[in-house]
């Protein structure tokens, strides 16, 4: 039996009283599987991914790692955000530090592991998505697509039990997201919990096990990948995917 | 106390001005004549390196001696010593906004006919008021609180004054008090308007 | 960058011990008065440069801790911010060394020796302008590095101590240079308050030996020496510390 990973039940996030990101959504991952949401852009996709992290705090419902409850106040968010691998859109690795550090940070000062063991880690993490022999440069001396695996190593090291990718190529140049895809490729091949929002849909049509429409801060619809390519049910997910498929025809 | 006022507030805006004449033309001349260039370095670094009151004492006492003619008068050497002073500072704002402006102006007003001179007058100068105008504060906040060196070679402003008050009443807590309140009331209502005036003109222009 | 500035140092050497050598010798005997006083002037340079390094490091230190108290303190302590920041860096440096020898004493029954508020005063007054840097610095990283810190488990005070201090430390360091130039040309302030600092100890010489231009022309150059010589070392801090990545918008 295969156990949660991560849950939403009910969950709301606003901006302002018009802006509503979050509109009760109601959601579920188990182990193992890849998750993919998809839908048109300011629909709150990457606003319910925070959520799901703790790094927004939803205004109401709940979330839960596994058997823990994140919107209980009292909970050490911390230890939990330890167990949740996010990589953003914009990659944000911590300027000031050589790649290698910027994955042993978290393993040192979070999980408090002794330096040698902790090196040795990140340099795991390094090879596994094959940046290892960038390990003492600084983040601005790689390329977007280098950077981005980084990111990915930075949120692999803690061993978390999921992980979440916020478009994790949609900053990067066209050329470049295929050395990020590979990896998240090799990822899944390993039997990853991920959670991806992205665009990229031959990708998706390949490793997810089930993708979700996002549309103005709701699940519209959810299925597995061929649903949408061949049949979707919904209106709005139809329109969707016929403009997504005459921008891919143009380009 | 209030006569201090008006003598703090006319080395104040005298200084700036002097500074705005010299500070000007140099940063113009640092950014487009390479030759005298570091001529304008030096300059600026000589009277942004030297402590103003070093410089207020050595112009008053010193060359006052074989200059009586300006020297003498405290209070002109007060205002040159930080009117100089102020050029060194105003050449380094203007030249920042002269950055900050770009190239493409000069080469467009150049591309019309324009002299190097008269590019500089018609198209840059105006440009470089505006985005110079938040910098131009600090230094008239600066000119301000630093006018009160000039007591040291006993210009009657409103530190003078100050002591003058203290040593009559032998009240050591107010006059000093009241003397922080005046300063402040001159410096932070006039910056604040200044920069506020300056950041929104500068996003009007598209600077 | 690094050939003028090797070129520049050795200038400033060289010329400073011309000048010391000609003061030696009394080549430059409008100088040579100056020997018997040397010991004197070394004094109050000792003075000037203790005041301005208390100074400019106890204003960092305080300035810093002013900065994250203004992001993360809370309305009460913001307001309480402000007003410090506006009464020193809106009043001038002779008004704050005058209200902390005769005001602050009187209203709280304590005595404060005239060091201690030469000390005191810088370090505070400076600490009013390095906040606000430290704050400009912190402020551009802050966003998303606080964001990517939190993401791997670190708790708020931990991104900011080793994650945001160390960018916003680096930004700060030609503002801070500039605030060191500051600082030593205002310690000549202190003369107000009688302590002995190099410009007073200038006023003394003319006092006694009545060689008023050379005195003042003398001390403006060590003035001009020390501050240039470190400015240029700064300088040469930054280039080295540099990260690429890390830059300041000019």
């Amino acid at each position: 039996m295969t156990s949660t990973v991560m849950e939403s039940r009910h969950l709301w996030k606003a901006y302002e009283a018009h802006l509503v990101a979050v509109k009760d959504v109601s959601f579920r991952i188990s182990e193992g599987e890849i998750k993919l949401i998809f839908g048109p852009s300011g629909s709150g996709k990457s606003t319910f991914l925070r959520c799901l992290a703790m790094l927004t705090t939803p205004d109401k419902g709940d979330v839960f790692l596994r058997d823990v409850c994140l919107t209980k106040p009292g909970v050490d968010l911390n230890r939990a955000r330890a167990r949740i691998g996010f990589v953003f859109q914009h990659i944000w690795l911590f300027r000031h530090l050589t790649v290698l550090d910027n994955v042993e940070l978290a393993l040192r000062r979070v999980l408090k592991l002794p330096k040698t063991e902790a090196k040795e880690r990140a340099l795991q993490a390094l090879r596994e998505v094959k940046v290892e022999e960038w390990a003492h440069h600084y983040p601005a001396q790689l390329s977007g697509g280098q950077q981005q695996r980084v990111g990915i190593a930075r949120a692999l090291a803690r061993n978390p039990d999921i992980i979440l990718l916020d478009e994790p190529t949609s900053a990067l140049d066209p050329e470049l997201t295929g050395e990020v895809i590979d990896t998240l490729r090799d990822l899944a091949k390993k039997g990853t919990t991920m959670l991806i929002v992205s665009h990229e849909m031959p990708f998706a049509r390949e490793i997810a096990d089930e993708m979700i429409f996002y549309d103005e801060g709701a699940i519209v619809e959810t299925g597995p990948p061929e649903q949408f390519f061949t049949n979707p049910q919904s209106e709005r997910a139809q329109k969707f995917m016929i403009r997504l498929i005459k921008k891919t025809k143009r380009e | 106390m209030l006569g201090g006022v008006s003598t703090t507030l006319a080395i104040s805006l005298l200084s700036l001005l002097l500074g705005l004449a010299i500070g000007l033309p140099l940063a113009f001349i640092r950014a487009y004549q390479r030759s005298s260039s570091f001529l304008v370095e030096g300059f600026e670094k000589i009277f942004r390196g030297i402590p103003e009151i070093v410089l207020m004492l050595l112009f008053y006492w010193g060359i006052g001696l074989y200059f009586p003619f300006p020297f003498k008068s405290a209070f002109f050497t007060a205002t040159f010593v930080l009117g100089l002073r102020s050029a060194a500072n105003q050449s380094q704002i203007f030249r920042g906004a002269i950055r900050g402006i770009g190239e493409e102006q000069m080469v467009a007003a150049r591309s019309l006919g324009f002299s190097k001179l008269r590019s500089v007058v018609h198209v840059m100068a105006p440009q470089v008021f505006i985005f110079a105008t938040p910098g131009l504060g600090s230094e008239y906040a600066l000119l301000v609180k630093d006018s009160a060196y000039a007591f040291v070679i006993g210009v009657l402003e409103i530190m003078y004054n100050t002591n003058v008050i203290r040593k009559a009443t032998m009240d050591p807590v107010t006059p000093y008090l009241v003397a922080a309140f005046l300063y402040i009331l001159l410096t932070f209502p006039i910056a604040t308007w200044l920069d506020t005036w300056g950041s929104r003109k500068k996003k009007k222009l598209g600077l | 960058m690094s050939r003028k500035l090797t070129v520049a140092i050795v200038a400033l050497l060289i010329s400073l011990m011309l000048l010391l050598l000609a003061v030696y010798y009394g080549k430059f005997s409008m100088f040579g008065y100056i020997v018997k006083y040397l010991p004197l002037v070394l004094d109050g340079l000792i003075l000037t440069i203790e005041v301005t390094l208390f100074g400019i490091f106890g204003g960092l230190a305080l300035g810093t801790l002013l900065a994250i108290g203004d992001m993360y303190g809370g309305k009460a302590i913001s307001t309480a911010i402000r007003l410090y920041v506006e009464f020193f860096r809106g009043s001038p440096i002779i008004i704050q060394l005058f209200i902390f020898l005769y005001v602050i004493p009187t209203l709280f029954h304590i005595l404060i020796e005239p060091l201690t508020v030469g000390f005191a005063v810088f370090a505070l007054n400076s600490a009013a302008y390095q906040k606000g840097y430290v704050k400009g610095a912190m402020e551009a990283v802050f966003e998303d590095q606080m964001t990517a810190g939190l993401s791997v488990g670190m708790s708020k005070p931990q991104i900011i101590l080793y994650v945001i201090l160390p960018q916003a430390l680096r930004i700060v360091i030609p503002a801070w240079s500039n605030e060191f130039c500051s600082l030593t040309k205002s310690t000549a302030a202190v003369l107000v308050i009688g302590l002995r600092d190099l410009t007073a100890v200038g006023m003394t010489i003319v006092g006694q030996t009545w060689r008023i231009l050379e005195t003042y022309v003398f001390i403006a150059v060590l003035y001009f020496v020390w501050i240039t010589a470190v400015t240029k070392i700064a300088d040469v801090v930054y280039e080295r510390k540099k990260i690429p990545g890390i830059e300041i918008s000019v």
